[in-house]
C-alpha cells in the first residue's frame, strides 16, 4: 500500500500559487526526495501533507485514509520537522521531547522510555537536563528530529533537517535517516544539497514553481537527460580562468566552477572537448584532469528548471 | 487530559523564568514598600474626612419611619454629620453640585433617594453608606438618583451591609487603610493585571518559536491548546499573585479584612480577565502590534486603577479611564470586602471579570479558528 497519496494538490496564496495540481505517491519504505529552488514549493506541499495548511484543492491520502476526514488518524502517523528549528529554548532536551510526544497520548512510563529512546536516537542521550540554548547549531538540529519521532509516526517529514550544520552532524543526520527508514519509517526529505538527496533518496521529485517537473529514481532521472553530457575537468587555480569565453564554445550550454572542478555542460552530439582545452591552455589554466561523464542529478536539476539549486 | 498536559509545560516553565519572578513578584513587593513607606503621610491626609454636610427633605408622612429617620438623623449627627432640613423652594441637587452641600437626600413614603456630589467623594460615599444601611435596616427601598454608574454599584452593594449604621461610619474615623495597606491592595492588583503581557505573548510566542507548527502538527485540537494555555497562565500568574497577597499580609501586616475567599476569588478573575485581555489582543493586532497595545494598556490602567497613588478626585475623561480600568473595578470591590466587612462586594466585579473575560476568550476563539494555523 502506499503511505502517501496525492491527488490534484492546489494551494494558493490569494492569487499566487504556491503549488500547482501536484500528483504523487509514495510507497512504504520509500526516501522520497523533494528537490527545488527557493520558493518552489516544497513547504507549502509538506505543510499541507501535515495538516499545517489547508488544500485550496485536491486531496490527501495517508494509509489509504483521507486527512481532512481522519485528521486525528493522520496526525498520529506523522511526524514533522519543520525547516526553521521548532523547540523550546527554556526546556531542557529531555522536556522538550517529553512534551511534544505527551501531545499524541503518551504517558507515565512509555512515555519516558519513547523520550529517551529518540534522544538516543539522535545522539543526545547524555543531554537530558541541557538546555537547547547552549547548544551547537547540530545539536538543535538533531533536538529538532527527535522531537518528531518519539511517537513513533510512519510517515516522517523532514524539511531541510541539515540546513546551515557542520558536516559531522550532517553525517549523523543522514545516518540516523536512514536507520529509521530501516526501522519502517517512510520518509519525505527535502534539500538543498543535492549530494544528500542524491546518497539517501530511493526516489526523487524535482519540484519547480509549485509543479513535480519529473520524478523518479536517480537513474530514472538521469536517463531522462540524453542530449547533455558532463564534462569535468580538474584545475589547479582558476583565477586566470575566463568562463564567459568557455560558454561560447559551441555545444557548451553551462559552466561552474566547484571548488577545484570546472563542470561544464555540453551537448552530447557534439565533440568540442578539443575546443574547450584549447581555451583553457590560451588562458593559461593548469589542467589536472579530464573527466567525461554521465549528466549529474545538478545537471538534470539544470536542464529541467533552467536554474541552480542554490543561487 | 492533553489540557493538563499543555497547562503543565506553561506553569513549569513560568516557575523558573527569572522574568516571572522580577516583574511579577519582585517588583510588587518593593513598590510596595517604596510608596507605602514614602507617601505614608500624604496619604492619610488624602484619605481623612472633610466635613459632610447634609442636606435632606423628609416628606414621609408614615409616623413610625419619621420616628426612625429622627433617631437615625441623631446619630449620625453625633459622627459629625451636619444636618439641613430643605426650605421649600430650593433645588437639593443644584445645591450640591454647587458644592453649598456634600450630599442631598430625600425621605419619603417610597424610600429614600440620595444624589451626592462630585466634589467630596469621600464624604458623600460616607453618607450615601449610613443612608443605605438606614433604608436597609427599615427595609426601605433605597433608590439612587445619583451622578454615576459607579456610585449606582456602590449604592446596590452598600444596601447588602447588614451592619450597623453607626459602625459604618467607623470607616471616617477608626478604620480606614494606610498607606502601606492601600499600596499592599493596589500593587496586588496590579500584578494581578500585569497577567495581560502573559497572556499577550502566549500564543505569540508559540508562533515566534515556531513551536506552533509541532502543537497544530499534534494530534490536539486548537480549542485544547486554547484552553490548556489560559488555564496555565491563569493559574501561574494567581500563583504570583497570592505569593504578593501573602507577602504583603504576613511580612508587611497588610490589612486584607477577612474575608480571605472572596478577595482572592476577585484577585483570580482578574487575572483571568487580563490574560484572556492579553490574548485577545495578540490575535486583534497582528504582531508587534499586539504586544505594544497590551503595554500601553497595562500601563495606563494600572496608573489611573490607582495602583501608584488613589485617583479619587478624577473628573471628565480622567473618570471615564479610570472607571473602565478593571484594576479600578477589583480595588473599588476589595475595599468594600475588606472595610465593609461585606463579601458579598466581591460579586459584581467577579461577575465582571468573567463576562469580560469569556468576551475576550470568545473573539478569540472566533479569530484563531479563521487562521488556518495558531
Ligand atoms: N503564508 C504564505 N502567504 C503567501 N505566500 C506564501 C506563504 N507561504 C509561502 N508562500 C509563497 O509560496 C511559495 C512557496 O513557498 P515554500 O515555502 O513552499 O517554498 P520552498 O520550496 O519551501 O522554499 P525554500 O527552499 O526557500 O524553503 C513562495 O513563493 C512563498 O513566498
Ligand atoms: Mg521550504
Amino acid at each position: 500500500m502506499n503511505v502517501l497519496e496525492i491527488r490534484n494538490l492546489t494551494k494558493k496564496f490569494g492569487d499566487f500559487i504556491a503549488v500547482d495540481n501536484i500528483n504523487l505517491s509514495v510507497a512504504e519504505g520509500e526516501i522520497f526526495g523533494f528537490l527545488g529552488a527557493n520558493g518552489a514549493g516544497k513547504s507549502t506541499t509538506i505543510n499541507m501533507i501535515a495538516s499545517l495548511l489547508r488544500a485550496t484543492r485536491g486531496e490527501i491520502e495517508l494509509l489509504g485514509r483521507n486527512i481532512a476526514k481522519h485528521n486525528k488518524f493522520a496526525k498520529m502517523n506523522i511526524g514533522i520537522v519543520p525547516q526553521d528549528l521548532a523547540i523550546y529554548e527554556d526546556m531542557t532536551a529531555y522536556e522538550n521531547v517529553s512534551f511534544f510526544a505527551g501531545l499524541y497520548g503518551l504517558r507515565g512510563s512509555l512515555l519516558h522510555e519513547r523520550t529517551e529512546e529518540a534522544l538516543q536516537f539522535v545522539g543526545l542521550g547524555d543531554k537530558h537536563r541541557s538546555f537547547p540554548r547552549n547548544f551547537s547549531g547540530g545539536m538543535k538540529r538533531r533536538l529538532n528530529i527527535a522531537c518528531a519521532i518519539a511517537h513513533r509516526p510512519k510517515l516522517i517529514i523532514m524539511d531541510e533537517p541539515t540546513v546551515g550544520i557542520d558536516p559531522q552532524s550532517r553525517n549523523y543526520i543522514l545516518n540516523s535517516v536512514r536507520k529509521l527508514n530501516d526501522m519502517g519509517c517512510t520518509i519525505i526529505y527535502t534539500s538543498h544539497y543535492m549530494e544528500e538527496v542524491e546518497e539517501i533518496c530511493t526516489r526523487i521529485a524535482i519540484v519547480d514553481h509549485g509543479k513535480i517537473i519529473a520524478d523518479g529514481t536517480k537513474e530514472q532521472l538521469k536517463s531522462t537527460i540524453t542530449d547533455t553530457k558532463d564534462i569535468w575537468i580538474g584545475v589547479k587555480s582558476a583565477e586566470s580562468l575566463k568562463v564567459d569565453s568557455l560558454r561560447n564554445v559551441q555545444g557548451v550550454t553551462a559552466v561552474r566552477m566547484d571548488e577545484q572542478i570546472l563542470k561544464i555542460n555540453s551537448k552530447t552530439e557534439v565533440n568540442n572537448l578539443n575546443d574547450i582545452i584549447q581555451k583553457l591552455i590560451r588562458d593559461r589554466v593548469e589542467i589536472r584532469s579530464v573527466e567525461e561523464q554521465e549528466p549529474s542529478l545538478e545537471t538534470v536539476f539544470l536542464t529541467l528548471t533552467g536554474r541552480n539549486l542554490r543561487d | 487530559m492533553q489540557i493538563w498536559h499543555i497547562a503543565w509545560r506553561e506553569i513549569k516553565v513560568n516557575l523558573r523564568d527569572m522574568r516571572t519572578f522580577v516583574l511579577m513578584l519582585a517588583f510588587p513587593i518593593v513598590l510596595m514598600l517604596i510608596l507605602g513607606m514614602a507617601l505614608t503621610n500624604a496619604f492619610t491626609s488624602g484619605l481623612s474626612l472633610g466635613d459632610m454636610n447634609l442636606l435632606y427633605r423628609d416628606t414621609a408622612d408614615n409616623p413610625q419611619l419619621e420616628a426612625s429617620w429622627d433617631q437615625f438623623t441623631a446619630a449620625i449627627a453625633k459622627e459629625g454629620v451636619t444636618l439641613t432640613p430643605a426650605p421649600v423652594d430650593t433645588d437639593g441637587k443644584a445645591e450640591v453640585s454647587a458644592d453649598h452641600y456634600t450630599a442631598y437626600a430625600e425621605i419619603s413614603n417610597n424610600g429614600i433617594a440620595f444624589f451626592g456630589g462630585v466634589m467630596h467623594t469621600l464624604e458623600s460615599n460616607v453618607l450615601q453608606g449610613m443612608l443605605a444601611t438606614f433604608a436597609d435596616r427599615y427595609n426601605l427601598a433605597a433608590a439612587a438618583m445619583i451622578d454615576s454608574p459607579e456610585k449606582a454599584e456602590a449604592i446596590l452593594t452598600d444596601t447588602y451591609a447588614g451592619g450597623d449604621f453607626v459602625a459604618e461610619t467607623a470607616l471616617g474615623s477608626e478604620k480606614k487603610p494606610g498607606s502601606i495597606d492601600y499600596y499592599a491592595m493596589a500593587m496586588t492588583t496590579m500584578v494581578a493585571f500585569y497577567s495581560c503581557m502573559s497572556g499577550s505573548f502566549l500564543i505569540r510566542g508559540e508562533r515566534l518559536r515556531n513551536t506552533a507548527i509541532r502543537l497544530s502538527a499534534a494530534p490536539v485540537s486548537k480549542g485544547t491548546i486554547f484552553a490548556g494555555k489560559v488555564i496555565g497562565c491563569t493559574a501561574i500568574n494567581f500563583l504570583c499573585v497570592a505569593a504578593v497577597f501573602l507577602f504583603s499580609k504576613f511580612v508587611f501586616k497588610a490589612d486584607w479584612g477577612d474575608h480571605y475567599a472572596a478577595v482572592l476569588l476577585v484577585l483570580l478573575t482578574e487575572v483571568l480577565l487580563a490574560v484572556s485581555i492579553g490574548l485577545g489582543c495578540s490575535y486583534l493586532f497582528m504582531e508587534d502590534g499586539g504586544r505594544l497595545v497590551v503595554l500601553i494598556f497595562t500601563q495606563i490602567a494600572s496608573f489611573l486603577g490607582g495602583a501608584y497613588f488613589p485617583v479619587d478626585d478624577a473628573t471628565n475623561f480622567m473618570k471615564i479611564a479610570r472607571d473602565i480600568s478593571p484594576m479600578r473595578w477589583a480595588n473599588q470591590a476589595l475595599t468594600q470586602i475588606i472595610y465593609g466587612h461585606d463579601w458579598l462586594a466581591a460579586m459584581p466585579a467577579i461577575g465582571l471579570n468573567t463576562a469580560v473575560a469569556a468576551a475576550f476568550l470568545a473573539i478569540t476563539a472566533i479569530l484563531m479558528r479563521r487562521r488556518e494555523a495558531l
